[in-house]
């Protein structure tokens, strides 16, 4: 009785105590500490496939994998704040037309917009530390053929020739994976009257993705759009 | 039944003490700033320690931005300011980053005030290089050879760097918004050496310390803002840029207060970097790369200054001394492995302090480190000065080596080497933020501790073993 009583109490006191011994995992931290390596040139704009890339080859697990993706916007290429909240919205799938809900971590509203107007979303299947899982990303069509490839993006993140460079970013069926829609599925109606009556996926990326592009000047402006459109 | 719930509460009890978090909590700090004999409100920066009248003590030299520049020297129990010549005082110019060494090879260390008068780029008054020529101070700067090498650049932290390892040292200057300079003293005149040896880099210099940190020479970490960190290895006395190779580069983060610590006990130094409002970082050097091993109460982002690593409290085990400027300061005990214990402040938390520099001392000679911390910036406050609670019992050993010259060997590194550990410490030559530690490295004994013994590593690289049969005293040694 007195040993089942001494393994209850240590038992519990570790229970107690796990929280204080668990170093968590710092994503944010991790994702600063290698910048330099992800944008050795320091050029992040419209870089969010960098990031995805980056993330994709470490050896993790995919909760790591959804943590990682929450940090950064695919559409900018910039750092988000590890408490930012996403933005509920929907993208199309590529294949299929069909909207895809999900949510999307970005640095700031008109990315939203952006993302929604000249994205895709693809499924994708990849094996990680703790086995193969299935998610839905946001890509953008292979760019490198383009004449008007914007001057303030590296264009050798992106192409080999005018092939994607596989190195640098991640090719999916010769789309340009730029980053992850979290908890993405198909989305029913209640869904999409939510995104299309919201202040911003709504109303305020309508007036946006109405603007012609010239006079654009919020958000990384003309830069995604394009790379993208 | 009664007796079996008391032994159980028991062992409930005894365990969650045993399993606590790396919290400690007893007030560590005494706050002496009583002892400051004349403590008005003013504007305080950096801090350096130096023996600015050559009579065997050091003072604390605290900068004033539109206040003069102070030389807090320990007399009949108070901290009495020793100087008032108006070029060490020099209310006008507005003075941030200190630090002394001995430039021109005499003993006697020099001390270079960095002044700025603008927070970028071109600056109106410039830095001043104090020396003392019988019992007057003289700016060497303003000699007419020297004129045209004056630093108008705007800066914050300056440090000692004896690059060729003979005792001629040179003063790196952390500038902001224009290229670094690096100053010796050659054919009798003041010169900028920067862009010689690889160092004339624009970028927004905050910090820098040097030491051995990657070579047997004095290498510099500078750390610096809105732009990459440098990590500048000395190859026989010019510097390469080796930041980005040791992962210490932490480009998007911006630099603040930096020291050098022997993290792990194991004989070298690695660097504690602090970040303005970012993550601080603990780089231990592994495999040739710098791992950041703070954990996350450590690296917790704040408005951090100076950050100090020092054995406050004479345990043998080292405190860092996170200075933030209008947020609580914090103070971390390094235990075995790297293990970063939070000790929780009450005296000296200075929740309301604008801290701006800090710098610690044996200044009454008691065998206890003094904690000065100044502060100012954008609100006028007094000077805080705090001394650890230490055991009646608790024993220390101080090493203070001298150069050929007989000035502080600032850059060399001290170990000591016992049963129990294996620790450096650097003889500061520049660290914090803007400020520079007392010329001494100081070690509080672990209890049993026992087979002592010193190896000191000068800036030439050279090691001498010293075997140390005593305790509780300062030890000099004169380099051969």
């Amino acid at each position: 009785m007195k040993k089942i009583s001494n393994i209850f109490v240590f038992i519990i006191i570790i229970l107690l105590n796990f929280n204080s011994f668990a170093e968590e995992k710092n994503y944010h931290k991790e994702l600063i500490t290698d910048w330099s390596r992800i944008f050795p040139d320091q050029n992040r704009n419209a870089a969010g496939p960098k990031f995805f890339k980056y993330i994709i080859d470490k050896k993790i697990t995919y909760k790591d994998f959804i943590e990682f993706n929450k940090l950064y916007c695919a559409v900018s290429g910039s750092l988000i704040d590890p408490d930012s909240e996403p933005d509920f919205l929907f993208v199309n799938e590529s294949d299929t037309n069909t909207k895809i809900c999900g949510n999307y971590y970005k640095c700031c509203i008109p990315c939203s917009c952006d993302i929604m107007k000249y994205s895709k979303v693809q499924k994708m299947k990849y094996e990680f530390d703790d086995g193969i899982k299935e998610f839905f990303v946001f890509t953008i069509k292979n760019p490198c053929n383009k004449n008007d490839f914007p001057k303030r993006v590296n264009k050798d993140y992106f192409c080999d020739g005018k092939k994607i460079n596989d190195k640098q970013v991640y090719n999916l069926n010769d789309r340009i994976v730029i980053g992850l829609l979290h908890d993405g599925r198909s989305c029913n109606k209640d869904e999409i009257d939510y995104v299309k009556s919201h202040q911003v996926t709504g109303r305020y990326c309508e007036l946006r993705n109405n603007t012609p592009l010239e006079n654009l000047d919020a958000g990384m402006g003309d830069i995604f759009i394009k790379l993208a459109r | 039944m009664k007796s079996k719930l008391m032994n159980f509460l028991k062992k409930i009890i005894v365990l969650t003490i045993l399993m606590s978090p790396n919290i400690v909590n007893a007030d560590f700090f005494e706050d002496i700033s009583n002892k400051i004999a004349d403590n008005p409100k003013r504007l305080s920066y950096g801090i350096s320690v130096a023996d600015i009248d050559q009579n065997e003590k050091y003072e604390f030299i605290v900068t004033g931005f539109g206040y003069p520049n102070l030389a807090l020297s320990y007399d009949n129990g108070k901290l009495i300011n020793v100087t008032s010549q108006k070029i060490f005082s020099d209310e006008f110019r507005k003075t941030i980053g200190v630090a002394a060494c001995d430039v021109d090879r005499d003993g006697y260390e020099e001390i270079y005030f960095l002044n700025t008068d603008t927070y970028s780029g071109t600056k109106k008054y410039s830095d001043r290089l104090i020396d003392l020529e019988g019992n007057k101070f003289l700016d060497m700067f303003e000699i007419e050879k020297n004129k045209k090498e004056l630093n108008l650049t705007a800066g914050r932290s300056v440090a000692c760097v004896d690059r060729k390892g003979n005792g001629e040292y040179g003063i790196y200057v952390s500038n902001y918004g224009g290229p670094t300079r690096f100053y010796e003293i050659e054919n009798n005149k003041i010169k900028d050496k920067s862009a010689d040896l690889n160092l004339d880099k624009v970028t927004g210099g905050r910090a820098v310390v040097s030491g051995h940190i990657l070579t047997d020479r004095s290498d510099i970490f500078a750390a610096n803002e809105r732009g990459a960190n440098f990590l500048l290895k000395n190859n026989n006395g010019f510097f390469e840029d080796v930041a980005f190779d040791y992962r210490v580069d932490d480009v998007i983060q911006n630099g603040r207060g930096t020291t050098l610590s022997d993290i792990l006990y194991r004989g070298r130094l690695d660097i504690i970097s602090g970040n303005w409002q970012g993550y601080h970082r603990a780089y231990v050097l592994r495999d040739n790369k710098f791992k950041d091993i703070g954990n996350i109460k450590f690296d917790k982002p704040s408005r951090i200054r100076t950050i100090i690593s020092a054995d406050f409290d004479n345990d043998g085990y080292d405190e860092v001394f996170m200075n933030n400027i209008a947020e609580p300061n914090k103070l971390f005990r390094i235990k075995e492995n790297g293990i970063f214990e939070e000790i929780m402040l009450e005296t000296g938390l200075e929740p309301d302090g604008f801290g701006t520099g800090a710098a610690v001392a044996d200044i009454d000679g008691d065998g206890i480190l003094e904690l000065l911390v100044s502060r100012g910036e954008s609100k006028e406050q007094s000077l805080t000065l705090y001394k650890a609670k230490v055991k009646k019992d608790s024993k220390y050993l101080r090493i203070k080596p001298l150069n050929k010259y007989g000035a502080p060997a600032r850059g060399a590194t001290v170990t000591l080497i016992t049963d129990q550990r294996k620790h450096s410490k650097t003889i500061d030559a520049g660290s914090g933020y803007l400020c520079q530690m007392e010329p001494v490295a100081h070690y509080g004994i672990r209890k049993n501790e026992k087979n002592f013994k010193l190896e000191v590593k000068w800036t030439n690289g050279k090691k001498e073993l010293i075997n140390i049969s005593e305790l509780n005293k300062t030890i000099t040694i004169k380099q051969k």
